[in-house]
């Protein structure tokens, strides 16, 4: 998902006082649009993203990232290459002198969903600098290392909208065009 | 979260505004908000004394409310579009009044004529039945020949000019991208490595325009009123910019606008879309270049999404078909992957 859990909650909530609410006048539907609003922020309160999905998405990362600390740390560059513009250290850590480095550490398997999320954007702009390295400066790798590492990045980028899609419901975008059940 | 005014006081805010525009009292009825879009709000109104003291006037109020998922608004694009269209080949609404001062009516705003005809829209069910053979040809071809005619205008000596802005054959793909890349720079709530991939192979890749046209920016099946078998109007300009014709075919091409058919917008195959365009255009159509827009039609959307999760996140808006926008970001980044690796058609 994109936005905060809280934050959802609070505008299905607030949706449903001022758009649903508002329009029905029969007693027992009311009553229980009321018990699922009470119900939403007893979730708000007790419920979290599940970490499964975003553990997926950081261990793609983290493969990724290891062939890119292989093939930074094994290049040696004739002249010193630019660093990147930002230095990313939790699991990931991306920094260059004469050549690129990264380094990587094992995936956590427990941490709040927080800490999983705050971990999986970091390894997001670690991809998006070493990408943006990689197509200024591929050249001064060995073909054969350029394409590994490109490879390594895209799939780590292609797994994290996979990993997103198989965990997300049917689009019902016809259903909220239509107003309708199809 | 912006409170904008209910109806009824929106509508006495109106007939103060409007009787101020035409010298005397004015009364608004049958205010009815439009339930469509996820941007500007639309309303249908009726407006008794604005001709004459018994005649009825019905018209649309276009407001760019802060609650939109591009706010903040300036309602010039869309007006300098549709006055530099008036009378052209492009069926289009007339306007009237507008301005981007929020003191009047609480935010931006355009009023226009009120066109008949309904929307064709581009989701439906994969059960749901085609459109009717000939109605979907007739609209195809009067699809394809309004973009012609957009294309086609020259635009120079016309309001829509305004928004030239230095812009060339050369540049208009990389300004473009620039815009979008600054939007989601301004919108994206998570680092997207991927789209950030596809905005530098968008850059690397920019084509130079055959001619600068008027481009529309959403062109597509839902942007159109239809009755009776005839266009009457193509709405929805609030994108509306210079730049390259491609860029109308990108996004009229994309696959999410199929609904479910073979056919673009669910109206035409490509091949012949793209064959009669090109006749009633003058354009040369280039694929390479009809590919390259797909491509930035993709991020185009997927930033899209992303205003709408911003959008929502931010407290602009409770719309909660904004939120289920978002899951729509991964699927417009997978399906810009995939056009990259595909390349375009030969």
């Amino acid at each position: 998902m994109n936005n905060s859990f809280p934050r959802l909650i609070d505008g299905v909530c607030a949706t449903l006082r001022s758009e649903v609410l508002e329009r029905i006048s029969d007693e027992y539907a009311r009553s229980q649009v009321y018990g699922v609003i009470n119900l939403l922020n007893t979730f708000k309160m007790r419920a979290d993203w599940s970490s499964g999905f975003l553990l997926q998405q950081i261990e793609a990362q983290r493969i990724a990232l290891a062939v890119a600390t292989e093939v930074f740390t094994a290049a040696a560059p004739p002249t010193p290459a630019p660093a990147p513009p930002v230095s990313v250290s939790v699991s990931v850590s991306v920094s260059v002198s004469v050549s690129v480095s990264v380094s990587v550490s094992a995936t956590p398997q427990a941490a709040p969903i927080a800490d999983l999320l705050a971990l999986r954007d970091e390894g997001n702009r670690a991809l998006s600098v070493a990408g943006a390295w990689l197509d200024s400066h591929g050249g001064e790798l060995a073909p054969a290392d350029a394409q590994r590492l490109a490879g390594a990045l895209q799939a780590a980028m292609r797994a994290e909208v996979e990993i997103e899609l198989q965990h997300s419901p049917r689009s019902m975008f016809a259903e909220m065009s239509g107003a309708a059940e199809l | 979260m912006p409170a904008l005014d209910s109806e009824p006081a929106l509508a006495r805010r109106i007939e103060t505004y409007l009787g101020q525009q035409v010298g005397h009292p004015v009364q608004v009825s049958g205010m009815r908000r439009f339930p469509v879009g996820f941007s500007w709000r639309t309303f249908g109104l009726s407006v008794r004394g604005l001709h004459g003291p018994d005649m009825e006037t019905p018209l649309i109020l276009r407001l760019g409310s802060d609650a939109g998922l591009f706010a903040p608004y300036s309602c010039r694009p869309e007006l300098l579009a549709l006055r530099s269209l008036q009378g052209s080949a492009v069926p289009v609404p007339e306007a009237f009044w507008a301005s981007d001062d929020a003191s009047l009516l609480g935010a931006p705003f355009m009023f226009c004529s009120r066109m008949d005809g309904a929307a064709v829209v581009p989701w439906v069910s994969p059960s749901a039945p085609p459109l009717e053979e000939g109605l979907r040809r007739a609209l195809a071809e009067q699809f394809i020949a309004a973009l012609a005619a957009l294309h086609r205008l020259p635009w120079q000596a016309l309001p829509v000019a305004e928004l030239a802005q230095g812009i060339s054959a050369q540049n208009a793909a990389l300004r473009n991208v620039a815009l979008w890349e600054a939007h989601i720079q301004r919108w994206a709530l998570r680092p997207y490595p991927l789209a950030e991939w596809g905005i530098r192979w968008l850059k690397a890749h920019a084509p130079v325009a055959p001619r600068v046209a008027i481009v529309h920016g959403d062109y597509r099946t839902g942007n159109f009123l239809a009755q009776a078998g005839r266009i009457t109007a193509i709405l929805d300009w609030e994108l509306v910019h210079l730049g390259d014709p491609h860029e109308d075919l990108g996004w009229a091409s994309l696959p999410m606008y199929r609904g479910g058919s073979p056919y673009l917008c669910r109206l035409a195959e490509p091949e012949g879309f793209y064959a009669r365009y090109a006749e009633l255009s003058g354009v040369a159509v280039a694929m390479a270049s009809v590919h390259y827009y797909q491509v930035f039609s993709l991020l185009k959307l997927a930033a899209t999404h992303m205003a709408a999760t911003r959008c929502f996140e931010d407290g602009r808006s409770n719309d909660m078909r904004m939120p289920a926008m978002g899951s729509q970001i991964a699927t417009c980044l997978r399906q810009m992957d995939r056009a990259i690796q595909k390349g375009p058609s030969p």
